[in-house]
């Protein structure tokens, strides 16, 4: 292939031989993490000292030790330090950091290369993903039917909160993580992010964060599901820690990557592309990452606090001594509403790209496309308290929070009349991740609706801390953003790895997710009307027919999944050489070659249209 | 929208467009199917859905249901139009391993975009109109109670309920209520959140550790009741559940005659 005349690595690799930086690496990161976390512990005394307190303040201290420890000793200091001392690192310096040239091992460094940063997030995400799908199904075995003793209300009980947050940190980065960053800024025509070492820094903090959240299994796990609600989370064991560090290390890493997503869609846009020509998919991932800014620091802070009540004795949440665990509801979902969003409108942002390229149309009514993510960001800041009709609070407010919550049903519909229209007097192309988009319409149709008895008030009476809202919110998160994103897989696999996904594996995944998925999720619904709370480790025998359906559901999505990794791993080694433009796509990233050179653009481009440009004009 | 005219001078009034439209064969074929996918929700939502809900025994409980079946006839005509226009493309899918021709290119239909916001919101407008309209009479309800209520002070802990009747002297671990007398829970944890939830009577509010929290209700059929926890509140979350019966006047009365002062289950 001509394009392998712009192969990198036939430049000579830099070597700034003398500097650290060569030095530093995985390994070494975690080799002084390690060194820092167990100083640390045996420093504070270990767990000799038996009382609650300190135990806990020596666990989130050794957590936090090593997170800082390693990003010491994978290099994100030096060039800090190098600011500290009045230098800067040298351009050869730069260039090494770049991982230009450096093959298979610049994905073990702390490298600036945005695409080398996509790769990462995209093997970090298919890990957690695992992770939290083989919790998934172990919950589903635990439910198979009643009384069984699978695994048992201790452990049971940890894999939900467990499977909830790895899910949560897995959906948040799956597609602003891998896309957004290696395929958002070839979108736009730039040469990297706005902030290289930003983007390294997001990703490895990020990293540190996964073997903390595993701790948690060896500290006696989590009782308390993905919210964390005080004071159960007070009370609860060492485990808890783990996630309180979790959240704190993962909310630094999504404010650094969210600003430099923000900051390079903002500042880094090729000539010519002006707002009303970006590409859906960056306004979208834009948005996303610009809502998570203002919501993650309240989910930060409200572990914070959560910390210092269990390891400083505060009593921020202790209603005995004038605390209040209504605080920590309202700073769990001020973050969480809108944290729902954050991972749900960069999935769709992504199938709104693929539709005008599987349809070869236009994208129906770009303006309808912003109003409706601009208007979802917008309300989605403003009815968090829908999560909390019946805790007591206030009931008087929950008129007001049904009102905003309800609106959120018109931008959502301008999501619909979007895709509806771009298909509509077109003829598909059902290749893959053609395929997600009608799933998609299907699934987040179901989701969208079943909400809206769920922001009513009364209808909340009896479905509130119901397997209906499980479903709920599966059918939003999973149905909709999971299948944005894998269709986002799907579509820039080839220009990700350089070769086309198997095909038929594609397919065969995807039946067996969906339809698994429908069985799981709407046997749950049925779950719901009957009346079975959700985090319940067991249930009496009205509820068994429903949950054996949802089972049997996640087994299918289960084979799905693994056929869906076989299918990833198989290709990216040996599948066929796709391309340059397999889809006939007319966004940017398109029109680079694989192995996209390391500034992406020989020369810089210049955009004269939007991408949208099928067909003959009318209108 | 439509091309074939596009040479025509007169500008067609908003509602020629829209017959105009209608009168495409394709969007007949797609509204066809929207017409029967409207049918089946309306068939699940107003019969076999509230088939899986338990037996109301109250007027709350009758409400929300009531509401479910409403707000799935509300959804059913758009889950028809999204699904009746998804359908008819993925009928008319291209087959083969080139990309498609280019379709008509479309970039927008103010027409259509319109239309869309103002039915969207008239049916969000419905939604929350009505809501707001159950949640006034259940509050309307509430000051009615207040009158003649039954108190019962309910107690989460990890992991059980227990009740106790102030008037009567009754401290219990079932939920017994009368029939048709208004009954007012308040609610309380003595450690962490849970959730009171009698399945049957339609009402569900959390108890918070020191403050308590106040919901009635009035049952009015007799049967046996589920208490359940709503809010996971650690180990035995999924075991604090305890039952109850909704019993005539004079059972009621005879049931607490026969445990008052003790403090049996």
């Amino acid at each position: 292939m001509t394009t392998l005349d712009h192969h990198t690595s036939v430049r000579p690799v830099p070597n700034p031989s003398k500097s650290l930086i060569t030095k530093l690496n995985m390994g070494t990161g975690l080799v002084v993490g390690i060194f820092f976390a167990v100083a640390t512990y045996y420093g504070l005394g270990g767990d000799s000292a038996g009382v609650f307190e300190n135990y806990n303040r020596t666990l989130l201290a050794t957590m936090f030790m090593w997170s800082i420890g390693f990003m010491v000793g994978i290099g994100a200091f030096i060039g800090p330090f190098r600011w500290l001392i009045g230098k800067d690192l040298t351009d050869e310096e730069q260039l090494y950091l770049a991982g230009d040239g450096q093959g298979i091992k610049r994905y073990f460094k702390y490298c600036t290369d945005h695409k080398v940063v996509g790769i990462q997030y995209m093997v970090g995400v298919m890990v957690l993903l695992g992770v939290g799908g083989t919790m998934a199904m172990m919950i589903r075995t635990n439910l198979i039917q009643p009384g069984s003793k699978f695994v048992g209300p201790s452990i049971y009980n940890s894999l939900v909160g467990l499977h909830g947050i790895t899910m949560i940190i897995a959906m948040i980065i799956v597609v602003t993580g891998p896309f957004g960053n290696y395929i958002m800024p070839i979108m736009i025509g730039a040469a990297d992010m706005a902030f290289p070492r930003l983007n390294a820094l997001s990703w490895w903090v990020l990293f540190t964060a996964i073997p903390v959240l595993c701790s948690a299994w060896f500290l006696g796990g989590i009782p308390t599901g993905w919210t964390a609600y005080a004071p159960l989370s007070v009370q609860a064991g060492p485990g808890m820690n783990a996630f309180i560090a979790t959240i704190i290390i993962f909310a630094v890493s999504t404010a650094v990557a969210g600003a430099n997503i923000t900051a390079t869609v903002v500042a880094m846009r090729a000539k010519g592309m002006k707002w009303n020509r970006v590409p859906i998919f960056v306004v979208g991932a834009t948005m996303s990452v610009a809502l998570a800014i203002p919501a993650f620091p309240t989910f930060m802070v409200s572990m914070i606090m959560t910390g210092l009540d269990r390891s400083y004795a505060t009593t921020f949440f202790d209603a005995n001594l004038g605390g209040s665990g209504w605080l920590y509801a309202h700073l769990f979902w001020i973050m969480g509403h809108p944290e729902v969003y954050v991972i749900l409108i960069p999935g769709v942002a992504v199938l709104m790209e693929i539709a005008p390229v599987f349809v070869r149309k236009p994208l129906f009514s770009y303006n309808a496309a912003i109003a409706g993510f601009a208007g979802i960001t917008g309300l989605s800041v403003l009815v968090w308290a829908h999560h909390m009709y019946m805790s007591g609070w206030m009931p008087m407010l929950n008129g007001p929070f049904m009102v905003t919550t309800e609106m959120i049903s018109v931008p959502t519909g301008l999501i619909f009349l979007v895709i509806l229209g771009t298909l509509w007097r077109g003829r598909p192309w059902l290749k893959l991740p053609m395929l997600g988009v009608y799933a998609f319409l299907w699934n987040f149709l179901i989701g969208g609706i079943t909400g809206l008895y769920l922001s009513d008030v009364p209808a909340d009476n009896y479905l509130h801390g119901s397997m209906y809202v499980t479903a709920h919110f599966h059918y939003t998160l999973m149905g909709a953003a999971l299948t944005g994103a894998l269709a986002g897989l799907a579509y820039w696999f080839p220009k990700m790895t350089g070769r086309m996904l198997h095909e038929r594996a594609g397919y065969i995944s995807f039946w067996l997710v969906q339809i698994g998925f429908q069985f799981l999720f709407l046997g749950m619904f049925i779950a719901g009307a009957e009346g079975q709370p959700r985090r319940v480790a067991d249930y009496s025998i009205n509820f068994a027919t429903s949950d054996l359906i949802s089972s049997v559901g996640a087994y299918m999505i289960g084979v799905g999944m693994i056929v869906l990794l076989w299918a990833v791993i198989h290709s990216w080694r040996h599948g066929k050489i796709a391309p340059m433009n397999p889809w006939g796509s007319k966004t940017l990233e398109w029109t680079v070659p694989y192995p996209v050179p390391l500034v992406n653009f020989d020369t810089p481009p210049v955009v004269t249209s939007d991408p949208y440009g099928y067909g003959k004009a009318s209108n | 929208m439509s091309d074939d005219h596009g040479l025509v001078e007169m500008q067609p009034t908003p509602g020629q467009k829209l017959a105009a439209i209608f009168k495409q064969r394709e969007v007949r074929v797609a509204t066809a199917w929207g017409v029967l996918v409207t049918f089946i929700f309306f068939i699940i939502g107003g019969w076999i859905y509230p088939s899986w809900m338990p037996i109301a025994m109250s007027t709350d409980m009758k409400s929300i249901e009531r509401l479910i079946v409403i707000f799935t006839w509300i959804s059913a005509p758009i889950c028809g139009i999204v699904l009746g226009f998804s359908i008819y493309t993925f009928l008319h899918r291209h087959k083969g391993d080139t990309p498609p021709v280019d379709g008509p290119g479309i970039r927008t239909n103010g027409l259509v975009v319109g239309l869309w916001v103002i039915v969207s919101s008239a049916l969000c407008l419905v939604a929350i109109v009505y809501g707001l309209i159950e949640m006034n009479s259940a509050s309307a309800a509430t000051a009615e109670h207040k009158k003649n209520a039954l108190v019962v002070e309910v107690t989460g802990s990890q992991w059980a309920w227990s009740f106790n009747y102030p008037e009567q002297g009754v401290v219990s671990h079932e939920l017994n209520l009368p029939i048709n007398r208004p009954v007012e829970f308040r609610i309380i944890s003595v450690d962490v959140n849970h959730s009171f939830w009698p399945v049957q009577l339609g009402v569900k509010v959390d108890a918070n550790r020191l403050q308590t929290t106040v919901v009635d209700t009035t049952p009015n059929k007799l049967g046996t009741l589920d208490v359940k926890c709503a809010e996971l509140c650690g180990l035995y979350h999924a075991y604090m559940e305890t039952s109850g019966e909704v019993m005539s006047a004079a059972d009621f009365n005879a049931w607490v005659t026969s445990h008052q002062g003790g403090h049996t289950a």
